[in-house]
């Protein structure tokens, strides 16, 4: 990989070395091996194989300055919130802490849900976690820890249950081109059981640079239920990186969920790191106009009787595009191994665009795998069938339409989430077929 | 004397410019009960679908009149909120809406259009609960999604549900019996057999005669390459049962 302009991100870099003089130095040390790495590596290009389908000249192309503390009102961040009655919620604008549009009730011992900032000099884990897991061979993910201004810091001790989902929200806005690296790092300890819902959310019309990186383990037996939630504005390019690190009889369930945003790619990198971890990996993307979303995941078994599974989906409309590879790998010793993985793209318009990879390797036997992919328009014969009954040819098309998308919805078991985003969908769709 | 309830004149059908029925006509009346027999490829599911709208199917000579009127320019969706439903040969398995949701939306689009009110929750559970018993359905299909994982038999029996909760006034049965075991077939016989009315009318497509032991037709007709070339009463069903076809197809060779 070469860079594609000189000097990329130094002026951010530089500007948010001076702003941040009192960090401790395990940090600085941290940012400043990251950002040799990315100076090394640059940014990808599509002559990359892993970025074939998807091109950052949006990016390379602009001198992205960092987005400074803006101040947004309740009334904005209400059309992005999901109602619950004991919600906890962390809100960051433009990569800052925006302590008062949070919600924090008092919460159980044991679970920590502090802004990263404050907990830097405080929590030794904090400092024995993050960055430890996320590659740092990867450019994004190296620019974001270069370059992250704040983020969530969730830890649940051992054997601590928190049905209430944490909500954490990171919001946008700019008025002229910027970037923002949001960082979270969620610890589930031992035979915890914690649900996290990530919303990034834009507002206003400036184009901007988002890149995300997510640490997210699950130690023995623990749980974690996780939602990613993409509400960015049709100028942003959104770059995220999940990395999911899941350990002894534990279980992640992860969803991606695009709704919103000029491009955006999505890595999800799954290791089951001990025996009988277990997650699941879900997305789904609703595009349109002339979206572009493009979903990289991979899920690492590197020992027995792991389970993985992954569904994603895509409904695709006028001039949007969706890309998903999904590569299941399975290490020599990881007998046991059950790991499916199903690809389903649903293309609305005759100009709307998908590219599918599903990949297994597998250096083992004694393993059940599948995977698959399928693309095309809505089935004509059950159109026909639901018109059949009555439905006029809009409601049957957008039932169907709905009843695709909301398979992946459906896996969400965070009531309130689900419940949300069935309500998005149900606007959406009448939206989508022409309204 | 009304008009009868259907009426085909001189049907010409074509799918893919392929000709498939070449000028076929019927009537039924309203309270009679019909039935079209035929081998493969002779034309029994096209004239079915082309009765309830299928767009892949193209009229190009004559017409269908329902109650008096012509419907080929009706939505298919028009024609069932004017009381046609077609139970089909192979049905739809529609992964994600559940059969409750599905019948719901269906009946009330059909109650709207005939300007009546949209039943309520409860009134729409009540109405499943009776006719549920009536088609011997197991009440944990009802609440999956429609078709989807459904045995052969169990998805014929959801068309008669469907059939029994929406009551048409013109109940199109496209080989409803083919591969059903005993028990089932009796079910669907019940159902059907349960709706019988003045004025109701049924059109049972059928490779077997079997189902006529238990549904006593009006009419039976033999439909060979697009057409209908022999008619007569429930005693016809038993000579092809008896003799096969091939003496019908020599009769309209010699013809």
């Amino acid at each position: 990989m070469t860079a594609t302009t000189e000097n990329l991100f130094e002026h951010a870099y530089t500007a948010l070395r001076k702003a941040q003089p009192q960090e401790p130095g395990w940090l600085s040390e941290l940012r400043e091996e990251a950002f040799e790495n990315f100076r090394a590596l640059g940014l990808p290009t599509i002559k990359h194989e892993e970025w074939r389908w998807t091109n950052l000249k949006s990016i390379s192309g602009t001198d992205w300055s960092p987005a400074g503390p803006v101040h947004i009102t309740e009334e904005q961040l209400k059309p992005y919130l999901i109602p619950n009655d004991d919600e906890i919620r962390l809100v960051f604008v433009n990569g800052h802490f925006a302590e008062q549009l949070c919600k924090r009730p008092p919460l159980p011992e044991g679970l920590i849900v502090e802004p990263i900032s404050r907990v830097l000099d405080s929590d030794e884990a904090l400092q024995l976690k993050l960055a430890r897991y996320a590659e740092q061979t990867n450019p994004f993910t190296a620019l974001n820890t270069a370059l992250f201004t704040d983020g969530a810091y969730i830890r649940a001790g051992n054997g601590i249950t928190v049905e209430t989902p944490i909500h954490v929200l990171y919001v946008s806005t700019v008025d002229e081109p910027a970037e923002i690296s949001p960082r979270t790092l969620i610890f589930a300890g031992e035979s915890s059981d914690i649900r996290v819902v990530e919303s990034y959310v834009g507002l206003g019309t400036a184009a901007r640079l988002v890149n995300a990186v997510s640490e997210i383990v699950a130690k023995g037996n623990s749980h974690i239920r996780h939602v990613k939630l993409l509400r960015e504005t049709d100028a942003t390019a959104h770059v995220g990186w999940n990395e999911i690190n899941v350990e002894r009889d534990a279980g992640v369930t992860a969803h991606s969920i695009c709704l919103g945003a000029a491009l955006a790619r999505n890595d999800v990198h799954a290791v089951l790191a001990a025996e009988g971890a277990e997650c699941t990996l879900n997305g789904l993307v609703l595009g349109r106009g002339t979206q572009h979303f493009d979903n990289h995941v991979v899920v690492d078994h590197r020992l027995p009787h792991g389970r993985s599974d992954q569904l994603y989906r895509a409904v695709v409309d006028d001039k949007s595009r969706s890309v998903f590879a999904g590569k299941v790998i399975v290490r020599p010793g990881a007998s046991g191994t059950d790991a499916q993985q199903q690809n389903n793209n649903l293309l609305l318009s005759d100009n709307a665009k998908v590219d599918t990879k599903p990949q297994l390797e597998i250096y083992t036997d004694d393993v059940k795998c599948s995977h698959g992919a399928t693309s095309g328009q809505l089935d004509p014969n059950a159109v026909f069938f639901l018109r059949s009954r009555g439905l006029d040819e809009r409601a049957a098309r957008n039932l169907l339409t709905f009843a695709f998308a909301n398979d992946v919805i459906e896996h969400i078991k965070i009531d309130a989430v689900r419940n949300r985003l069935e309500e998005i969908m149900a606007e959406r769709f009448a939206g989508l077929l022409g309204g | 004397m009304s008009a009868p309830l259907l009426e085909i004149k001189d049907l010409h059908v074509a799918v893919d410019g392929t000709e498939i029925l070449h000028g076929l006509s019927l009537t039924v009346n309203a309270g009679e009960v019909h039935a079209i027999m035929g081998t493969n490829g002779s034309g029994k599911s096209t004239l079915t679908k082309v009765i309830a709208g299928h767009p892949d199917y193209e009229v190009t000579k004559g017409d269908v009149l329902y109650q008096g009127k012509s419907i080929l320019e009706n939505e298919p969706e028009e024609r069932a909120c004017a009381g046609i439903f077609l139970a089909f040969q192979y049905p739809v398995e529609v992964p994600g809406v559940s059969n409750m949701y599905f019948l719901r939306s269906a009946l009330n689009a059909q109650r709207k259009s005939r300007g009546e009110a949209e039943l309520s929750g409860a009134e729409f559970i009540e109405l499943v609960k009776e006719k549920a018993k009536l088609v011997d359905i197991d009440s944990g299909l009802l609440n999956r999604s429609v078709n989807e994982g459904f045995s052969g038999g169990e998805k014929k029996r959801n068309e008669i549900f469907q059939l029994a909760m929406l009551a048409p006034t013109l109940a199109i049965l496209d080989e409803t019996d083919s591969g059903l075991d005993i028990d089932a077939l009796k079910t669907v016989a019940d159902g059907v057999n349960s709706m019988r009315d003045a004025a109701r009318a049924f059109l049972l497509v059928t490779h077997y005669q079997r189902l006529l032991n238990y549904i006593e037709p009006d009419r039976v007709h033999v439909l060979l390459d697009g057409r209908i070339v022999k008619s007569g009463g429930k005693d016809l069903a038993l000579q092809l049962e008896d003799k096969g076809y091939a003496w019908i197809e020599q009769e309209t060779a010699t013809a």
